[in-house]
This record gives C-alpha cells, sequence and structure tokens, in this order.
C-alpha cells in the first residue's frame, strides 16, 4: 500500500507536476514559434517590398563642413563650344547636350529660343545648325531645358508652367513627344537633373518638386532661400544662402517605381509608342531599366493556362473514371501510382520537356497536332470497337478494365501519327507547317514555347487536381449513387446528375489547387521556355514566368535596390496569389466535407 | 421510360454512352505518359553506360570515319526532298573539331564493325575513337605480341601509379602543406614534405613511361599517353558477359566520382554526397519542430476558431511556391542572418561573405522551412487518427498530459511522423528553384565534409543531383554529349525519390491498418 502523505511520494507527485507543466510550456513554445516563423514569410515579402512605395523625401539640412560640389547643376560644354557660344552670344540661352542613335549620331546641343528649339550638330569643326523646332505654344517662351541620363531624353519646361519630355527622332533631326508632365502652372523656372540618374528638380514660382522620367511627380514642397551651387558626392543638392550652405537631402531611392509604372504601358526611351515590358539593366548602367510586371504576370498565367488545358480534362477524366469505374482493388494501385508521379520533381519534367520534347515536337509538329486533336477520337472509336467484341471478351475486359483495352490503341495511334507526320505536313501544309503558320497565321514558332510549358506542367499538375477531385467524388455518401442506380440510372447518369452536382466544390477546389501549383512552379518554366517576357497568347511562342524570372534575376539582384525590391514585390504577389487560391480551396473543401457528414447522417 | 431507352441502346455497355471511354481513355493516357517518361530515362539514362558497338563507315566517296551510332532523324533539305541523316559519336574532338557527325544514310556504301577499334576515355578532350596501332615506351616503338593485352597491362600499371600519386596528395603533402602554411617552423615536416614531393616527381615520370600510337578513321596518326586515359575498351571484341562487367564499372565510376570536362564527363559523387548531406540536415532541423507543432495544434493548444485558421494557414504554405521560399531565404538567411553573423564573427575577411552568401546551412534552413507544413499536416493527420480512448485511458489512469503524450500518443503516431519526414525529405530532394538562390553551386568539388576543422562546413556552397541536371542540360557547350549524363542523373534523383515515397505510401498504409485494428477492438 503506497503511503500517499509520505514526503518522497509528494516530491514525486511534485516533480510530474513541474514536469508536466514544462513540456507543455516548452511544445506550446517550439509550436508557437514554429507557427510564427512560417507565417513570417508573407511579412518578410511585404517588408522587402513596401519601401517602393514609400513616398520620396527631400529635406534641407546644414551641410558638413568641407563639402564639396561633385556634379555641378548643368553639364559643362567642352571649351570650345563654350567659347563659340559665347563669341555667338548664345551663351545665355538654356541649352542642353543630347546623344543620339544613327544616323544623327553623336551630340547635339539644344538652345532654346523663345518657343523654339534649335538643334546644332557637334560633328564638324564649328557646331551647325540642324533644325529649329517649336515645341511650345508660340505665345510661351522655353525657360529651362535638360537632358536626363544617358542623354536620350530632353526635358523642356517653359514659362506657362509647361514641362515635357521630347526624344530626338532616330531617323530625322527632329524630336519625337513622349510625355507631358503637367500642361499649365506656375512659370518654370529652372530644372536639375540629379546625376546619374533619370530624376530632376524643377523650380517655379511657387516651390520645388521632384520629377521622375516616367513616373511623373515624386514630391513637392517648399524651395529654401538662396541659390543652389550643385550635387554633392551623395546626391545632395548643395544650396547656398547668404554665405550659409545647406544640403537638400533627396531621398527617393525608388522614385522610379509607382503602381502605374509596374502595370501600365510606358514610354520607354528608344521606343517609339509606350510599352509593356520588363528588362532589368544592369547596376550602374545607363540604360533605362524597365520594370513593366504585366509581361511578366501574363507569362505565368499563360503558362499556368495552357498547363490547366491539358490537366483539367485529363485528371477529371482520371479521377470521374477512378471513382466511378474502377474495381476497389485496382483503385487502391493506381491512386498511389499517380502520387508517385505527383513526386517526379519538376527538373526532371523540366529537362524532358526543354531537351527532348522539345525539339521532338518541333520536328514532328503536324503529327504532334495532329495526335493531341484527334485523340478524343480514337478513344471513342476503341471505345466502340470494344462494343463489337464478342460478349464473351468484353466479360473478360469489364468496362473497369477499360484503361487496358485503350492503352494498346493510344499508343498505335502515338506511332501512326508520328509515323505519318512528315506525310501530313507535306500534303496539308507544302511540307513546312512553320513556315505555313508564319505566312497564313502569322504565328512564330520558338522551339521552347507555351505548348511544350502547357503539356509538360499539364503533366506535373495532373497528380495533384486528380488526388482532390477522386477524394471529393468518393467522398459523396454512396446512398446518394445507389439510390440513382436503384432507380435505374446508369452509372454515367449517375454520376452526372448526382455524384458531379454533390462533389462540385471539391472538384473546383481540385482545379484551383491544380491553378496554385502552376502558377508557381518554377524549373518547368525556366526549362520549356525561352524565358523572353513576350505578351502575345501564341501556343507556340514563349513566355517568362514570375517564378523563372525570379530564378534568373534574384541572385544578381543588389538588396536594397530598387530592382531586388520589385522582385520582391513579385515573390509577395506569387505569395498572394497562392495563398489565396490555396485558402479558398480549403475553405470549400470543408465545407463539402461538413456536408456529406450531414448527407450521409440524413441516411 | 427515358431511363429504359437508354439502357437498352443498342451496343453501348449497359447504356453508359461513350463518355466512360474518354474518362478511360484520359486515365490510361496520364499513365501512359507517366510510363514514358520514366522508361525514356531509364532506357537512356542506364543505356549510356553500355559499351555501344563502332561502327567503321566507308562514304560513297571513299572517305571513312568510325564511331558510335547514337540515332537517326529525317529531315527536309532545302530543296524539299525528305533526307535520313545518322548521327554519329565520333570522338577525336582535337582532331577533327567536333565530336559528332551527321552522315546521309544514302551516302553510306558500306559499314563494318572490326573488332581491332577501341574507344578510349581520356582525362581531357572527351574521346578518342581509334585503332591502336603500336605502344611506346619512352619513345622506343615496342614490338610486344598481342598488342591490346599489353596495352591494357600497361593501363593498369599507370592507373595503380595514379591511386598512390593522388593518396599520397591527398593524405602526406596536403596536410604538411597546411601544416607548414599556418606558420610552424617545422624542420621535420618540411624535410617530409620534400620527400612527398620527390615521391611524386618519380611516380609522375613513370607513369609518363608508356604511349600508345593510334591511327583515326581519317588516316591521322598520334601518340597518345597513358597517363592521360582514363579507360579503354574494345566494344567491337567484347563478348555479351564483358560487356555488363564494363556497364557495371561505368555505372560505379558514375555513382563514385567527380565531375571532368566542365561537369560534362565523370560522375556525381559530389552532387549525390552535397544532396544526401543537405536532406539530412534538413530533417534533423525540420523534425523536431514540425513535430512539436503538431503536437501543440492538436494537444496543446485550444481548439477555437484561431487555432482552425492557423491550421488552415499552415495547410496552405504546402501550396505556396517553392521559390517563394527561396526569396525568403534569400532575404532573411542570407542576406539578413548571414550578414549579420558576418559582421559579428567573420569580419576580418570581408568583404568576401562567409556566412553572408548561400551555402549548406542556409540551403537546409530553407528547406526546412519549406518541408515544415508537410511534417506538421502528416504529423496531425496520425495524432487525430489515435483514437480519443487511448488518451482518456491514460489520463484516468493518473498519468500527467506530459506522461500521456510521451508514453501513449507519441509512440502511437510514430509512423505517422516517419510518414511525414519520408514525404518531406522527397520533396526536399527534388526541389532545385529555391537552392539556385540560397547556395547551391555548379561545381564544388570540395565537399562540404573533410578532414579539417570543424570538420562539417556548413557555409560551403554544395553541389545537387537536380540542379545538375538543369545546369548540365542548359549550360553546357555540349549538350549533345552532356545529355546521357543528364539522363543518368535525372534517373537517379528520380529512383531516390521514388523509392522514399514508395517507403512513406507503405509506412502509411501500414498505418492505417494498425488503427482500423485498434479501431474496431
Amino acid at each position: 500500500m503506497i503511503d500517499y502523505s509520505s514526503p518522497a511520494v509528494r516530491r514525486r507527485q511534485r516533480w510530474r507536476l513541474v514536469r508536466d507543466r514544462l513540456a507543455t510550456l516548452l511544445i506550446g513554445a517550439c509550436g508557437t514559434g514554429v507557427i510564427v516563423a512560417v507565417l513570417a514569410i508573407g511579412v518578410f515579402l511585404v517588408m522587402a517590398a513596401w519601401p517602393l512605395f514609400s513616398s520620396p523625401r527631400v529635406a534641407a539640412e546644414p551641410a558638413a563642413p568641407g563639402v564639396e560640389v561633385a556634379y555641378p547643376l548643368a553639364a559643362p560644354l567642352p571649351a570650345g563650344l563654350e567659347a563659340w557660344l559665347q563669341e555667338q552670344r548664345l551663351d545665355r540661352l538654356p541649352r542642353a547636350l543630347s546623344q543620339a542613335q544613327p544616323p544623327f549620331a553623336g551630340e547635339s546641343l539644344w538652345l532654346a529660343e523663345g518657343h523654339r528649339l534649335t538643334r546644332l550638330a557637334l560633328d564638324g569643326e564649328a557646331p551647325r545648325v540642324v533644325a529649329r523646332l517649336p515645341v511650345v505654344a508660340a505665345e510661351q517662351r522655353i525657360t529651362a531645358l535638360a537632358t536626363l541620363a544617358g542623354g536620350r531624353s530632353l526635358v523642356v519646361a517653359d514659362d506657362g508652367g509647361g514641362l515635357r519630355r521630347w526624344a530626338p527622332e532616330p531617323d530625322s533631326p527632329g524630336l519625337r513627344p513622349v510625355k507631358t508632365y503637367r500642361e499649365r502652372g506656375p512659370a518654370i523656372q529652372a530644372l536639375w537633373p540629379l546625376p546619374e540618374s533619370r530624376r530632376f528638380l524643377v523650380r517655379d514660382t511657387t516651390g520645388l518638386s521632384l520629377y521622375e522620367s516616367l513616373a511623373g511627380r515624386r514630391w513637392q514642397g517648399e524651395a529654401p532661400a538662396g541659390e543652389p551651387l550643385g550635387f554633392d558626392a551623395g546626391g545632395g543638392l548643395l544650396w547656398q544662402d547668404e554665405g550659409r550652405v545647406q544640403r537638400l537631402a533627396i531621398e527617393a531611392p525608388h522614385a522610379e517605381v509607382s503602381w502605374r509604372t509596374l502595370w501600365l504601358p510606358q514610354p520607354y526611351e528608344g521606343h517609339a509608342a509606350p510599352q509593356q515590358r520588363w528588362q532589368s539593366a544592369s547596376e550602374g548602367s545607363l540604360d533605362e531599366p524597365k520594370y513593366g510586371l504585366a509581361p511578366l504576370a501574363w507569362g505565368t498565367l499563360k503558362a499556368a493556362a495552357y498547363a490547366l488545358l491539358l490537366a483539367i480534362p485529363l485528371a477529371l477524366g482520371a479521377a470521374v473514371f477512378s471513382a466511378c469505374y474502377l474495381p476497389r482493388r485496382l483503385r487502391e494501385r493506381i491512386k498511389p501510382t499517380l502520387e508517385l508521379m505527383e513526386a517526379l520533381p519538376g527538373v526532371v519534367i523540366g529537362f524532358i520537356a526543354g531537351l527532348v520534347l522539345a525539339p521532338f515536337v518541333e520536328r514532328h509538329l503536324a503529327g504532334g497536332l495532329a495526335l493531341i486533336a484527334l485523340l478524343p477520337l480514337v478513344m471513342l472509336l476503341a471505345g466502340g470497337l470494344w462494343t463489337r467484341l464478342p460478349a464473351a471478351w468484353r466479360r473478360c475486359l469489364p468496362l473497369g478494365w477499360a484503361g487496358l483495352w485503350l492503352m494498346p490503341w493510344l499508343a498505335l495511334w502515338v506511332a501512326l501519327a508520328l509515323w505519318a507526320s512528315p506525310w501530313l505536313e507535306a500534303v496539308l501544309f507544302d511540307g513546312d507547317l512553320r513556315g505555313w503558320l508564319e505566312a497564313s497565321l502569322g504565328l512564330g514558332y520558338d522551339q521552347r514555347n507555351a505548348l511544350i510549358v502547357g503539356l509538360a506542367m499539364g503533366f506535373a499538375v495532373i497528380p495533384s487536381i486528380f488526388a482532390l477531385a477522386e477524394d471529393a467524388l468518393s467522398g459523396v455518401p454512396a446512398s446518394l449513387g445507389e439510390g440513382a442506380q436503384a432507380l435505374g440510372a446508369t452509372r454515367w447518369q449517375t454520376l452526372w446528375k448526382v455524384l458531379l452536382p454533390a462533389a462540385g466544390p471539391g472538384i473546383f477546389s481540385a482545379v484551383m489547387i491544380g491553378a496554385g501549383r502552376a502558377v508557381g512552379e518554377t524549373m518547368i518554366v525556366l526549362m520549356a521556355t525561352g524565358n523572353t517576357a513576350l505578351m502575345s497568347a501564341s501556343p507556340l511562342e514563349g513566355m517568362r514566368s514570375f517564378a523563372a524570372n525570379l530564378a534568373i534575376e534574384l541572385p544578381e539582384a543588389v538588396p536594397g535596390a530598387t530592382h531586388y525590391r520589385v522582385l520582391m514585390l513579385s515573390a509577395l504577389l506569387l505569395f498572394l496569389f497562392t495563398f489565396a487560391v490555396n485558402t479558398l480551396a480549403e475553405l470549400v473543401r470543408r465545407r463539402l466535407r461538413r456536408r456529406y457528414r450531414q448527407l450521409g447522417a440524413g441516411r | 421510360m427515358r431511363r429504359w431507352r437508354v439502357a437498352s441502346r443498342a451496343g453501348l455497355p449497359r447504356g453508359e454512352g461513350p463518355w466512360p471511354w474518354l474518362a478511360a481513355g484520359s486515365l490510361a493516357l496520364s499513365l501512359l505518359m507517366l510510363a514514358a517518361l520514366l522508361l525514356l530515362l531509364a532506357g537512356r539514362g542506364l543505356g549510356h553506360f553500355w559499351p555501344a558497338p563502332v561502327e567503321l563507315v566507308t562514304l560513297d566517296d571513299g572517305r571513312q570515319l568510325a564511331g558510335q551510332r547514337v540515332r537517326e532523324e529525317r529531315r527536309q533539305t532545302l530543296q524539299g526532298s525528305p533526307l535520313r541523316e545518322r548521327l554519329y559519336r565520333t570522338g577525336n574532338r582535337d582532331l577533327e573539331g567536333d565530336a559528332w557527325r551527321w552522315v546521309p544514310v544514302a551516302s553510306i556504301a558500306t559499314h563494318e564493325h572490326p573488332a581491332d577499334w577501341a574507344v578510349i576515355e581520356r582525362q581531357r578532350w572527351g574521346e578518342l575513337i581509334v585503332r591502336p596501332l603500336a605502344l611506346e615506351e619512352n619513345g622506343r616503338r615496342l614490338t610486344e605480341a598481342p598488342l591490346w593485352e599489353s596495352f591494357t597491362a600497361r593501363l593498369a600499371r599507370v592507373q595503380a601509379l595514379r591511386v598512390e600519386r593522388d593518396a599520397l596528395r591527398r593524405q602526406v603533402i596536403a596536410p604538411l602543406a597546411r601544416h607548414l602554411a599556418a606558420g610552424h617552423e617545422d624542420a621535420e615536416a618540411q624535410a617530409r614534405l620534400a620527400e612527398a614531393r620527390a615521391r611524386v616527381g618519380e611516380l609522375q615520370a613513370a607513369m609518363a613511361r608508356d604511349a600508345l600510337v593510334v591511327e583515326s578513321a581519317a588516316g591521322e596518326r598520334l601518340s597518345v599517353p597513358l597517363e592521360e586515359m582514363v579507360a579503354a575498351w574494345r566494344p567491337n571484341a567484347m563478348s555479351p558477359l564483358q560487356k555488363l562487367a564494363a556497364w557495371g564499372a561505368n555505372l560505379w565510376h558514375f555513382l563514385s566520382e567527380g565531375p571532368r570536362a566542365a561537369n560534362t564527363a565523370g560522375g556525381v559523387w559530389p552532387a549525390i554526397f552535397g544532396t544526401v548531406l543537405m536532406v539530412l540536415l534538413m530533417s534533423v532541423l525540420v523534425t523536431p519542430f514540425g513535430v512539436l507543432a503538431a503536437v501543440y495544434l492538436h494537444e496543446v493548444a485550444p481548439q477555437g476558431r484561431l487555432t482552425g485558421w492557423v491550421r488552415i494557414a499552415v495547410r496552405n504554405l504546402a501550396g505556396v511556391p517553392s521559390i517563394v521560399y527561396g526569396v525568403f531565404g534569400l532575404g532573411v538567411f542570407v542576406y539578413g542572418i548571414g550578414g549579420r553573423l558576418d559582421e559579428w564573427f567573420f569580419a576580418d575577411s570581408l568583404p568576401s561573405p562567409t556566412f553572408g552568401t548561400g551555402g549548406l546551412l542556409w540551403a537546409s534552413l530553407t528547406l526546412a522551412l519549406l518541408t515544415l507544413p508537410v511534417v506538421i499536416v502528416a504529423t496531425e493527420e496520425g495524432l487525430a487518427r489515435i483514437p480519443a480512448q487511448q488518451r482518456e485511458a491514460a489520463l484516468a489512469l493518473g498519468a500527467t498530459r506530459a506522461e500521456m503524450l510521451r508514453r501513449v500518443v507519441l509512440p502511437m503516431a510514430l509512423p505517422a511522423m516517419l510518414t511525414g519526414v519520408i514525404l518531406a525529405i522527397a520533396r526536399a530532394a527534388g526541389e532545385v528553384a529555391p537552392l539556385m538562390l540560397v547556395g547551391v553551386a555548379k561545381l564544388a568539388p570540395q565537399v562540404p565534409l573533410d578532414g579539417d576543422f570543424p570538420y562539417l562546413h556548413l557555409e560551403r556552397k554544395f553541389m545537387h543531383l537536380g540542379y545538375h541536371v538543369f545546369d548540365v542540360g542548359f549550360h553546357s557547350g555540349d549538350v549533345e554529349a552532356a545529355l546521357p549524363l543528364v539522363y543518368a542523373t535525372a534517373l537517379l534523383l528520380v529512383g531516390v525519390i521514388l523509392v522514399l515515397n514508395l517507403t512513406a505510401i507503405l509506412l502509411r498504409h501500414h498505418l492505417r491498418m494498425r488503427h482500423a485494428r485498434l479501431r474496431s477492438r
């Protein structure tokens, strides 16, 4: 008999309780820690992308003693040119130097005279006038002129407050209007382009504003008293006011990015019309970086759409057949097989798609297309053939084993289509389907295209859709299906009229999960497309998706730079999209399960 | 009435109509595609190691070429007439400029399989497909009777010397050199180093003794030092059994050696090692945390609305693209924590980063995070299958909650946890996208585990089978040459992953059976 009041037993009891407390605490701490860590992903991505949209700040601060002007307000002209201008008494006019593409290569000097710009070519001994171009209304006067970094954009300001960007035309001495920042307003007094960037400060009669070449005005405020001296090495504007030097710190690290520049066509340098482009520039180069997310979003959705186009019919057909027709034993074998298919790594599927399937399809395009297009017909024909079989044979091979019956026919069809491919191409398309497509439909052909991605990624997505759809269909309470069949419905009718309506939400959630996987799949898209950020719906052209773009560009991006943060933003979009899609699918599935329980209970 | 008519429609099985055939067809097609993929991988991956026969082809114009047949293709000529062309792997890259030849089938006059042609694998420049003529020793022509036998004996000798030299370099010279480089003034060590170096010189000279004079199909003769050769065989003279032995040897070399010739030849041992080590580290990290989180969610946390939401969120994280985890790993682990660690502990080696760049540790952590939802979900499922009576009985007998969890619940959930961990490993072994951001390398011949303190180098970059597939397949100069290796690597990866998944499936099956028995009791 244990003496419960003995101190030893009581001590042990207390120790057990303490241990229980400690263990619970440990489990609680670890559990919450893990869950918080996992959920931190979203928080991190938001934090990394957030600074893109913080508003720029321009603030005056006392200048450090001894700070010097590193960049003057306007780039100095060559000495000979300056002297020539003084000689011609043109040195007080607003002016700017620009670079242009051939055939008007080299530098030009632009001088503003009244409402007109004069273009002086600098290729000869002395500057010569190439053109005089009216760029503002006749009653206005150009007050300031500047070229942005790279020298391919000319910003023109006038006393009516108009502020516009022009680009030298590639094949004529003229100018092309690119962007109007504002039509009218307070008269503009001066323009100061920031060193090595496409931003510029504008001083008008009311104050100071900061503009970015694509995004437009990013900041507006009071101008300090006094006059500017120039930019220091850190990009701050030194400002002199009666012997006291101030520094105007300009903090606008991501001024070129706004929702507008990310998603709408932008007038990039070197393009005649506004474009949707993704083309990041390497750090320190003078090329204009083009951060348009639309082509990437398009590529992501295009790849997913073509994948689902293949995966949805195949996966749902397989799920329907498995849930309604397959004998139980066979089903228990086939489900794990398809689960194994889900485990195939994307890199292997991508490799097969990119290096084997893509060249193969390129060679057998006609046969491949015919193969896919006529596949359903072949299945139906093989099915029809089965019904013509003697009844004894049919009993040996019941409908549950129809897949087995179809396999040799499908294999035969594949062989036939590939064998007939050159012949088909010769008869229907003059021996060259790709040329025919190009000539008659205007479709270009990339070896690694959306068709290949659709096939490969569709293959990868089939098992996820199949597993969930099959679960939903076979989870429908048996009483419903049995009731319908007892009333004389065939299995297909039962499926169509009873099971599908009951399992509809589950199938919807299966498709959603598949879409989520297709959107986020990286390696297949990376390997099976050319990764060109095109915006075309053609199945025979490539694309670049968010995920592939991250894999390619993020290792090279400088942490904290605009490029890095835009990539983080695209990762955030990917995260939010898949998370939302999965949550929706999960909620739908939960409701469905509850409904099944109620239906099952009502038996 | 309508039902009746449908059911009795002539010909179709029980009036099912044509639709079931489409459904059956999609199932059959999915399985066919899977089978085709696996067969392709297995065939091409394993076939590469089989010594293919060498064909001596004489063309219409009298020119000859020797090579191994790769495949045939039908192409369109510019005139529009179809043309069958056959691709031969001819080797001899340094002699002929290219290791591949497309030959129009129509222009082949004769082809034969002469027994004396040999395939010689070299350290550099790829394979030679040549006819051996004679042996040379120190530049002097030998006339030993059976040329091939004496050649293989001499090649074996060179290989034995090479093994000795490499062992000497690795085991004696490298440690001594490190010892001396660390600033130790040690006359004895210096003497031993000099002695070892002299011995390496001797071995080197002994290896350079022999050379083989060969003739290519184009009639060019050259003398190849045996020192440059890795292996040599005469496929046409081999019996099937010998070929099988050669196949096994090639397979073993593939599995046990490092890559050569910019990853387009040699083996994948560092990649296997890197993958396994990374996955092991990952499972060490993910198992305790995943299990604890699942126990917390299922057994400890109040089962309210909030827990329900957290559960959904964790489940959904399994569906978040892996590249997003890679982005997180890069931003938080590599640039965040790694950068900070460098500032604190490795400031003297900055600006070249130590932990502030991708490495083994960060890759394992990222993949652990990626697979955490898998473990949590699987373990929770296992916990949910344990009948409540088991817990209640334990509590009724006076156990505290910790005792109940440790003695009753966790042992019963063990197979579920194992399933979760195996699934996590299978997923992690196949993920490449996040690794590209957090630490995988094209070529890292130094494995992250060696004899130098601290033995396990968590900051080193490593090679990975999946990335090897991507890199060799897409970034190597001669894709045609690399393709067989890519197939073999992909097959290896798929094999590992399938075995892991099968284990998980069997384990889960076993688990379900056991719990079904428990319930029915």
